[in-house]
């Protein structure tokens, strides 16, 4: 039988399966002229090169070469393209240093295996079993080609158990190669009895590195699959620690779970007993078991690593672990983003991006933001230029908590307001979207911890300082004002950009939700520089999604009448009342009645000034009909309708009164449901538009 | 399209200034952060203890007040240190010229553990050597004795965790033995004045010691930082000393000449030309004491040492340093028609020490290491993430 090679095998998220089916295959299968081994030897070797094999897959292909099922030559090519994803399985090794005496391997492919074993050396999981079987490796020591490497091996492997149970004072003909006084250097350490030889006190290095078939490869692979292997579900998918001297700046790499086992056990030793570190725990279901004496890791920042520890994180209470956390989170955002000014440019997205990613999820996932990413934030937002990082910065900025209205000035809104203004329309999208995400959130979180108190008091119980519910008010405020400012300047800039007139209508629609969905008795109305535009925007959408936020402000303020007792918490001022009148009385004369510019409606323009610009009906030009938003509708309906009744184009005839009821039904059917909950509540059905003429 | 670029180009320009701005004062913000963070942390707690869920969130740090430099700092005064501090470790601590860096509080850091811990480290350190892929097998002959010292009578303040030495000698595997083992590192962790709230702000279990010194093989330094990381759970930054602290250090020396002679007063400049033009100013040490004086005059605290009596309320100030500094890079124009205010100081050296702005530091006379290095800890402080 030639490779039951599966047909639907191709390169995918997952091709190792399919692929490795292929390798434990029997003796004596032909190589030359085998398209199907050629083919699948092709296919790991790609994986290989770019992601690593998995231990298993280490395993089956080491098996594969070193039994030598397919030849000599296959044997070669397998082991130059065992690259390890993430670890060794010391099974392997032990089992392939086996077929090693078997002795059909060619001296120059054992030579090669060695020098494997040499290169991977830090990523074979446990070195025990390899111990064990020290005697028996030390046996090629005779062996003069395999000797360098060997006792390179044995040098690794070497214990002080091993020098004595070996007992192997027969040794080394071959003279005093640096590479057999380096062991032999280290025997006499551990048993200077044994060891007669006299070895100057000192020698070169005995042995040099052999990873040159690997080297470039490895590295390439630890560093795609870093943050890949990082992201594993298990803490116990440990990370491959790179080279500190091949990576200057790695304060963004996760620390690896360890635990702290190795230092209390000398430090108190009675004490770990019974602990579970959480690098050991794999489930949910062994999380719960082991809940109540869970271990924390030797480096909080490992956490961030495994979305297990983070379960574990969310219900721990323990101060400290969480200040190291931050600790180890604001040290690296300082470092990377603060303090790496001078000490070559950022070569940042590559892996500040995937940071920030990781920091991000972890928040979503705790549904709270660090404390250190808000305290860097304040710093990093004064030298931020506003596209670096964009989405994350804005993510990260839309966590943090609720900021003083004492303090929201200064830290928040100074360099935001800069960054705002020098930006393009894209950012100040951006932001709007972010703020209204921080409203959101802070809303979210008032009226879910508010409840617990009654509304008014000092929801403080037993700290010094507390933030009153007024204090939470006034933050909220500052907020809703300081985003009015933006919008009406913003949308000034932009010449009142849809794009950016719908993140700002985002933004009120939250405002003006704040009690009726929040619990949070604050009413905010739009500034004018927000209100006119969106009223005489040019896309209907807008101008619906205005009518509805009023129609929502119209319905909180007829709850605010009904309900008499929280008009003390609610601290509406007659001011707020009458603006929200004014802007209810200029929509219905706007789109209703067709009253634009009358004296009271607080857009004043001179009559000639009017007359001069030669607008037939000028009162009447912003209303349903004839809105610029709207126009396109009427036409339409008009088209569709009134042709019917009368040859000629004249879109007036829509305001008699039947058409009128028909027309707003058909507005009703393209979906402007603001405006039909706006006409509901404001305007009685009976109402006829006002006859003009 | 031109009018975007140009636009763009300005905000470069302001981006770059804002950068500047922040360097210079490193962090521009008061105390405000911290009792804000206070207060949310509470109003959180409020609630969070009401729902009697997890006690203490995400949100807890300790309340930083000063994030921002000293304006006014006391003057050195001659200090007994000498008669306090072991005089091995003293000599040790003022011969070398030291790295500095700064280091996230120690989380069950105990200093009773010293001997434990120099057990662990040179296992660690052995550790580290034998790994295949990572490190060469060059100088695996030796062998390293690793040693924790209290150095006590360093501290200040009862706020101050006594300060720690760490030192590495290397042991060659064959030497006889009554051969010397020789010091290849040593390292050490102090915190002297540092910021009392701050300090009293952090749960029992961290201990503060910002300020960290080192001086050997980069390899032993990166491994013992690895070490402290892994068994403390802290972080360890470069720490730069910055162009304000330079010329902090060049007033306090300064104004140490009439008790212990500074020697020479030397400043190097980088000026921002192409090529970049550096600039070593030397300054005689009477003519510095005597433009010091002058700006001491007006503070009547004078110079000379008639005013050795009030030397407890001896302060400095930020603007007496600023004058002194003009008073120099005036007289430099003069004389080369060169504004060394477009440039920027790297380094300052005088008899009693030196400083360079990437972090390197020495100490040469022990009776002012103290203020050196209470202006060294206050540096590693701002650094601190939270």
């Amino acid at each position: 039988t030639i490779c039951p090679n599966p047909p639907h095998m191709k390169i995918t998220a997952k091709p190792f399966v399919s692929v490795l089916v292929f390798f434990p295959l029997e003796a004596g299968t032909p190589v030359n002229g085998n398209d199907e081994v050629e083919r699948n030897m092709v296919l790991v070797e790609k994986l290989a090169y770019s992601k690593g094999l998995s231990p298993e897959a280490i395993s089956i292909m080491l098996e594969f070469a070193m039994s030598l099922r397919m030849g000599t030559s296959l044997c070669a090519r397998v082991l130059k393209c065992l690259i390890p994803a993430t670890l060794v399985p010391q099974e392997a090794v032990v089992r392939a240093v086996v077929w090693l005496s078997v002795g059909k391997i060619p001296v120059s492919t054992q030579i090669l295996f060695i020098k494997w074993v040499l290169t991977v050396f830090d990523m074979i999981d446990a070195k025990d079993q390899l111990r064990a079987v020290y005697g028996f490796i030390f046996n090629f020591v005779t062996e003069e080609n395999l000797c360098p490497f060997i006792c390179h091996l044995l040098y690794l492997l070497t214990r002080k158990e091993s020098v004595v149970s070996c007992s192997m004072l027969i040794l080394f003909p071959q003279g005093r190669q640096p590479f057999l006084l380096s062991l032999l250097s280290l025997y006499k350490v551990f048993c200077p009895e044994m060891v007669m030889l006299s070895i100057p006190s000192r020698i070169k290095s005995g042995f040099r590195n052999h990873n040159m078939p690997w080297k470039s490869a490895l590295i390439a692979v630890q560093k795609g699959a870093g943050p890949h292997v990082a992201a594993g579900i298990s803490p116990a998918s440990t990370t491959i620690k790179t080279n500190p001297r091949k990576r200057k700046r790695c304060h963004l790499e996760l620390p690896v779970m360890t635990s702290v086992v190795s230092k209390e056990a000398q430090t108190e030793p009675s004490s770990c007993g019974k602990v579970v570190p959480l690098v050991q725990l794999h489930s949910f279901a062994q999380l719960l078991e082991n809940m109540h004496r869970i271990e924390l890791p030797a480096q909080m920042g490992s956490l961030l690593g495994s979305s297990l520890a983070l379960q574990y994180l969310d219900c721990v209470q323990d101060e400290s672990a969480l200040l190291r956390l931050n600790f180890w989170l604001g040290y690296a955002l300082h470092e990377e983003f603060l303090f790496c000014g001078d000490r070559g440019a950022s070569q940042n997205s590559q892996e500040a991006l995937p940071f920030l990613d990781r920091l991000l999820s972890t928040q979503h996932f705790l549904q709270e933001g660090f404390s250190c990413s808000e305290a860097f934030l304040y710093k990093f937002l004064n030298v931020w230029d506003g596209s670096l990082l964009r989405p994350q910065i804005l993510g990260l900025l839309s966590n943090i908590p609720v900021v003083p209205s004492a303090q929201i000035r200064q830290l928040l809104f100074e360099p935001l307001m800069q960054l705002f203004f020098t930006s393009s329309l894209f950012f100040k999208c951006g932001l709007m979207e972010c703020l209204n995400n921080m409203l959101l959130k802070w809303l979210t979180w008032h009226s879910v911890y508010a409840l617990e108190d009654d509304l008014d008091i000092s929801l403080n119980s037993h700290t010094s300082i507390n933030m009153t519910l007024s204090g939470f008010k006034d933050s909220v405020m500052e907020l809703v004002d300081f985003v009015g400012r933006l919008a009406s300047l913003g949308l000034q800039l932009e010449g009142c950009h849809s794009l950016l007139l719908s993140f700002v209508l985002d933004f009120y629609e939250t405002v003006c939700d704040m009690f009726m969905k929040y619990g949070l008795p604050l009413v905010v109305m739009p500034p004018p520089g927000v209100f006119y535009p969106a009223l005489f925007a040019t896309d209907p959408v807008s101008v619906d999604r205005l009518a509805y936020i009023m129609h929502r402000w119209g319905l909180f303020t007829s709850c605010f009448d009904n309900a008499a007792m929280h008009v003390q918490a609610f601290h509406i001022s007659r001011q707020m009342v009458r603006e929200f009148n004014h802007y209810i009385i200029v929509m219905v004369n706007c789109l209703w009645n067709s009253k634009m510019f009358q004296l009271d409606m607080g857009l004043s323009l001179g009559e000639d000034l009017l007359l001069k610009s030669k607008v037939p009906q000028y009162w009447a030009s912003f209303d349903l009909v004839h809105h610029p938003a709207f126009m396109s509708y009427a036409v339409d309906f008009h088209h569709r309708v009134m042709l019917a009744w009368r040859k000629d184009m004249d879109l007036n005839s829509i305001k008699d009164s039947k058409p009128w009821s028909w027309y707003l039904e058909f507005l009703v059917s393209q979906g402007y449901d603001g405006l039909k909950q706006f006409v509901q509540s404001n305007i009685g059905r009976q109402q006829l538009p006002a006859d003009e003429g | 399209m031109e009018r975007h670029q140009n636009r763009y180009n300005s905000i470069l320009l302001i981006t770059l200034l804002k950068y500047y701005f922040l360097k210079e004062t490193r962090t521009p913000r008061n105390n405000v952060v911290v009792h804000r963070r206070r207060k949310s942390k509470s109003y959180r707690l409020s609630y969070r203890s009401g729902l009697g869920a997890a006690d203490s969130r995400l949100g807890w740090s300790p309340a930083l007040t000063a994030r921002r430099l000293n304006t006014s700092r006391k003057a050195a005064g001659i200090s007994n240190i000498a008669e306090r501090v072991d005089p091995g470790q003293l000599a040790l601590l003022v011969k070398t010229e030291w790295q500095l860096s700064y280091v996230t509080p120690l989380h069950q850091f105990r200093h009773t553990q010293l001997k434990s811990y120099a057990r662990q480290l040179s296992a660690f350190i052995a550790a580290g050597k034998q790994q295949g892929l990572a490190v060469e097998v060059e100088g695996l002959q030796t062998t390293f004795r690793v040693s924790f010292s209290l150095v006590q009578g360093m501290t200040q303040s009862d706020e101050d965790a006594e300060s720690v030495l760490v030192q590495i000698h290397s042991k060659r595997l064959f030497a006889r033995q009554d051969e010397p083992q020789k010091p290849v590192w040593s390292g050490w962790l102090t915190c002297i004045n540092g910021n009392p709230d701050y300090l009293r702000a952090l749960p029992k279990d961290f201990v503060c010691l910002p300020l960290f010194g080192c001086s050997g093989a980069d390899g032993l330094s990166a491994l013992v930082k690895s070490w402290f990381q892994q068994s403390f759970d802290c972080c360890f930054g470069l720490l730069e000393i910055s162009h304000t602290s330079l010329q902090w250090l060049m007033a306090l020396w300064t104004n140490c000449h009439a008790e212990s002679g500074i020697q020479h007063l030397k400043m190097i400049w980088t000026l921002p030309a192409a090529p970049p033009l550096q600039v070593t100013y030397t300054v005689d040490p009477e003519d510095a004491w005597e433009l010091w004086s002058s700006v001491r005059k007006g503070k009547g605290g004078g110079g000379g040492g008639e005013e050795e009596e009030e030397a407890g309320e001896n302060y400095i100030d930020i603007e007496e340093v600023t004058s002194f500094m003009q008073g120099l890079k005036s007289h430099f124009y003069r004389h080369f028609r060169l504004d060394l205010s477009a440039g920027s100081l790297n380094q300052v050296s005088t008899a009693l020490g030196s400083a360079k702005y990437s972090g390197r530091m020495k100490i040469s006379n022990s009776r002012y290491m103290i203020t050196t290095l209470t202006l060294l800890t206050e540096c590693a402080l701002l650094k601190m993430p939270i």
